[in-house]
């Protein structure tokens, strides 16, 4: 039995008197789609916080390749190679999609040019180039701001410069909200092949068709904890509602 | 299997003839061709001038006290540019080079025998490092307290300049040693004034640094989205400090260069610098909201009002009628930037101002969406 | 693209030519009698019409235009004189020098300045002086050698004039401050002098400083409230400039002291008369702006045509009270507020 390349034990957040959750547990291997749905208030986004070190649980372990690991900060995160795209997107929208790709992780020139600031923007501009279209991600103007450009445009830029960096595990959080229907299938796409690549996706998703076409296991939470954990070709949407509600409370998945 | 790219979001189909670029407006471009128009604009002044009183205005001595007037805002405007762009404001600068010049004069004055090139260079220093920490403070405020830049700008602006006239006890020092009131404030290489030669290697070296530099680079993400930069790592509060640091030198630089050429600390003077310098960075096409912007722009930007000001006093143009149109450039310049970035979010390219005045169905008027 | 450039363009070039029908409505640069200027234009060779600019202290300061309306008057005597009035938004030398600058690319003939900083302008102005003839109104500069003339009110003897005002309303004597506007200014510095002198030899007096209100009304107001909480016993103030009587009348009727604090302004403007007649400002020392202009032309012409000029020309004063203001030679001390 292979170990998840990240797992999540007996979470435990409280914040004052709300208890956000209550034991969680979660887990995702590499080269899955490991889908985490929940009604509002189940602790999705707490948790997801929390694995990609914007947070700090009150109690509980999380293990990064079998071995626990504290994270700090979401620079922790990012150098074990887990990269998270939060609903906002989180993309600077006067920068074109390279400046974005790159932000915080310019490559600079070579010696005294390097240290007074000087970028290698063409260096840049193919590698992300590369990045993208290994990706699928077909952006036409790579020179103008990411403002201008459509909302699944923007999702795809903001999901392939996750997954350019991330080496192992990448979470996406609500990626097809705001997105129409063949916006939605694209970046679809995006996620199976970023799974192609061997790493670990984590979708949290209000859609449950959505979860059911791309996700390999669903994870149920409710109230702070997982409740239920299936494999998506073997349940379907009653079922899974039925877990969100309540009405298969106390089943807990191996 | 490519992700096809969609079709715009918001926006609203038309019979007319709204230019829809796929991917949104080049806002690269746009913002070159937003310099090049400023400078069109410019032009366009300097040519109606020119035709109207060509021998008192166009005339290569006119030309270079236009250029020396402007130097020092220049100095000032590259500080500026940077802390627009990270969509905060400065109100300071003005009191920050009285307070400066000030300090300069002081450790001039109580040098040896106040003269010579030993005594200039400290009292340059002595300016730039009173800019620096006042840039530091307010760097520190606004980043790390968290006060609001408005606030704490205006705050200093009050502080730097009531510390100068208590240092001074409200008189002007005029101490500078004469090398420096010769060679910086009224000297020359090749023709072309000290004082523009140093406000051009200041602006060159702020046209590097936003566009070409990753200190720059990060200026704008700041402004831009400064949520999204934290996430990817970067320190947006040391960033913050070190821009208003840089601007705070700046106007230390700006400061020692006004005590070379007026030879005295003008501690009544430059209440209005910072409005002079704010309105000449926006009409130069950066957003007051931040994210871009240029210094380019900028130092055009301070050029339209002080050739205005200066044909308009070669014309015998009464002096209120100059304030309503260097006002008016200001007001149009802000409202050129709206419609440019309502534009950019709704992911179309700006009509043109005609068609969208005069056309019923352009889509700005069937469709007013706020962005 | 284009449209926004032509747009723009079009734009400034509208402005131009709204402007410039401001600018020949107001008759700036038209000369100021048709008939004498037809006289030279028809006499090609000789007594073309002379240039004379004219750079306020500051715009919008019923003092500078009552000098303004001098100067114009001047012109108009002589006949031949075009005439042109500058002046900087505030009391800043970073805002006058570019327009002296400005002024002399047009080429006058003679150039009327009040400088805004005794050291700051002095390399403009001999500069200026290169080309022009220049001379000084009002407030002067380091080294005004190169000027053709200064001509200024006798400012010390002002200030001792607005002591001696205040002595006749306060035998019994008392705290005495002052308001002045700033430091480095060489005709308000002159009159706080004067002043502070007289009541230094008055042994009834105490004299408790001076505080500066830039230009400022309200600053002037604040200054004389709080002076107020730290000296109750204060008896009057000397307001040095206009603004500086304005605040502090207001700053007195704030503090309901009203009586019982005498102020002496400097200047006549209509607010201060207004305020003389309302009785919360007692005594104003007038200056003789208009006499300053027209003198200013004079010399400026004298020069011009190879006569002799008058290196310094000091101007009186008038003082001010509610009981002689009727009088002719009252009224006809007062500032204007239009030419």
């Amino acid at each position: 039995m292979t170990t998840p390349i990240y797992e999540a034990r007996d979470m435990v957040r409280t914040y004052g008197s709300v208890r956000a959750l209550e034991g969680a547990n979660f887990d995702v291997y590499p080269g899955e789609v490991s889908a985490m749905i929940g009604d509002n208030g189940a602790g999705k986004s707490t948790l997801v916080r929390i694995l990609s070190g914007a947070d700090k649980a009150n109690s509980g372990q999380i293990l990064f390749n079998g071995e626990p690991i504290t994270l700090e900060n979401p620079t922790d995160a990012r150098i074990r190679g887990i990269e998270t795209v939060f609903q906002d997107l989180a993309l600077a929208n006067h920068l074109n999609p390279i400046q974005n790709m790159y932000l915080g992780r310019e490559l600079m020139k070579p010696g005294i040019l390097g240290s007074l600031g000087f970028m290698q923007r063409s260096e840049m501009r193919i590698q992300g180039k590369n990045a993208f279209s290994a990706l699928g991600a077909t952006v036409r103007d790579f020179s103008g701001p990411v403002s201008g450009m459509s909302g699944g445009q923007r999702q795809a830029i903001a999901v392939a410069r996750a997954a350019a960096w991330a080496s192992d595990v990448i979470f996406l959080d609500e990626p097809t909200a705001a997105l129409g229907v063949v916006q939605t299938k694209g970046v679809m796409d995006l996620i199976r092949r970023i799974r192609d690549k061997g790493i670990a996706v984590v979708l949290i998703s209000h859609s449950m068709p959505h979860v059911l076409d791309v996700a390999d296991r669903v994870h149920v939470l409710r109230h702070g904890k997982r409740v239920a954990v299936m494999e998506a070709k073997n349940t379907n949407v009653e079922e899974l509602v039925g877990a969100m509600t309540g009405a298969l409370d106390g089943k807990e998945a191996a | 299997m490519s992700l096809k790219t969609e079709d715009a979001i918001g926006g609203h189909e038309t019979e007319d003839s709204v230019i829809r670029k796929p991917l949104g407006a080049r806002l690269g471009h746009t913002l070159k061709s937003q310099a090049m128009q400023i400078v069109l604009v410019w032009l366009g002044i300097v040519v109606i001038f020119s035709v109207l009183s060509p021998d008192a205005f166009l005339d290569i001595t006119n030309f270079r006290n236009i250029a020396i007037s402007v130097s020092i805002l220049a100095i000032l405007g590259v500080g500026t540019t940077l802390i627009i762009v990270t969509g905060g404001i400065d109100l300071s600068m003005g009191s920050i080079l009285v307070f400066s010049g000030v300090i300069a004069s002081m450790v001039m004055r109580g040098m040896g025998d106040g003269e010579g090139w030993g005594v200039a260079i400290a009292g340059i220093l002595a300016a730039l490092v009173s800019g620096l920490l006042w840039g530091l403070l307010n760097g520190f405020l606004v980043a790390k307290a968290k006060v609001p830049a408005m606030i704490v700008t205006l705050g200093t602006f009050g502080a730097a300049l009531g510390l100068s006239q208590v240092l001074t006890g409200g008189i002007d020092l005029r101490a500078a040693p004469e090398v420096l009131v010769d060679s910086v404030g009224f000297g020359s290489l090749f023709g072309v004034p000290s004082l523009v030669i140093i406000a051009t290697v200041v602006v060159i070296f702020g046209i590097v640094l936003l566009n070409h530099t990753k200190f720059g680079l990060r200026t704008s993400a700041i402004g831009s989205n400064a949520e999204a930069c934290r996430r990817v790592g970067i320190n947006v509060d040391r960033q913050l400090i070190k821009v208003y640091a840089l601007a705070g030198l700046l106007a230390g630089l700006a400061g020692v260069l006004n005590l070379s050429f007026f030879r005295s600390t003008t501690i009544a003077g430059h209440s209005l610098t910072n409005l002079d310098v704010i309105a000449g960075v926006v009409i130069g096409g950066t957003s007051l909201f931040g994210g871009i912007g240029t210094v380019f722009g900028t130092l055009v930007g301070l050029f339209i009002p002080a050739t205005l000001r200066n044909g308009f006093v070669i014309l015998g143009v009464q002096p209120y009628w100059q304030q309503v149109v260097v006002g008016a450039f200001l007001v149009g310049a802000v409202y050129i930037d709206q419609t440019r970035r309502a534009a950019n979010a709704r992911g179309t390219t700006r009509e043109p101002l005609f068609s969208r005045i005069f056309h019923r169905n352009s889509s700005t008027n069937t469709n007013r969406k706020e962005s | 693209m284009r449209h926004i450039t032509t747009i723009k363009v079009a734009s400034v070039a509208a402005a131009m030519a709204f402007t410039l029908a401001a600018c020949s409505s107001s008759s700036e640069s038209e000369p100021t009698t048709p008939e004498a200027s037809n006289d030279s234009t028809n006499e090609a060779t000789t007594n073309e019409d002379l240039d004379i600019a004219f750079i306020q202290g500051v715009i919008g300061d019923n003092f500078y235009i009552s000098m303004e309306c001098g100067v114009r008057a001047a012109a108009e005597e002589i006949g031949g004189i075009n005439v042109s009035v500058q002046g900087p938004q505030k009391w800043d030398s970073a805002l006058q020098q570019p327009i002296v600058t400005s002024v002399m690319a047009t080429s006058p003939d003679g150039l009327l300045i009040a400088p805004n900083d005794v050291t700051a302008m002095q390399r403009p102005l001999e500069e200026a002086a290169k080309e022009s003839k220049v001379v000084l109104v009002d407030t002067s500069v380091e080294d005004p050698d190169f000027a053709v003339s200064q001509i200024s009110s006798d400012n010390l003897g002002g200030g001792a004039a607005a002591f001696a005002a205040i002595k006749e309303m306060v035998p019994e004597g008392g705290q005495v401050l002052v308001i002045d506007n700033q430091p480095g200014i060489s005709t308000t510095d002159a009159r706080t002098k004067g002043f502070a002198t007289a009541a230094a030899e008055d042994p009834d007096f105490e004299y408790i400083g001076v505080q500066y209100a830039k230009n400022d009304p309200a600053t002037a107001a604040q200054i004389l409230t709080s002076t107020l909480q730290r000296y109750p016993d204060l008896k009057a103030v000397f307001a040095t400039n206009i603004f500086s009587a304005e605040g502090a009348a207001t700053g007195i009727e704030q503090a309901g002291v009203a009586g019982d604090v005498k102020v002496v302004g400097f200047d006549a403007g209509p607010a201060q008369v207004d305020a003389l007649k309302d009785g919360t400002v007692q005594a104003l020392i007038a200056q003789q702006p208009y006499q300053i202009g027209y003198e200013g032309v004079q010399q400026a012409v004298a020069a011009l045509r190879g006569e002799p000029t008058e290196a310094v020309i000091q101007t009186g004063s008038t003082i001010l009270t509610k009981e002689n203001l009727d009088t002719e030679e009252s009224q006809a001390a007062l500032y204007a507020s239009s030419c």
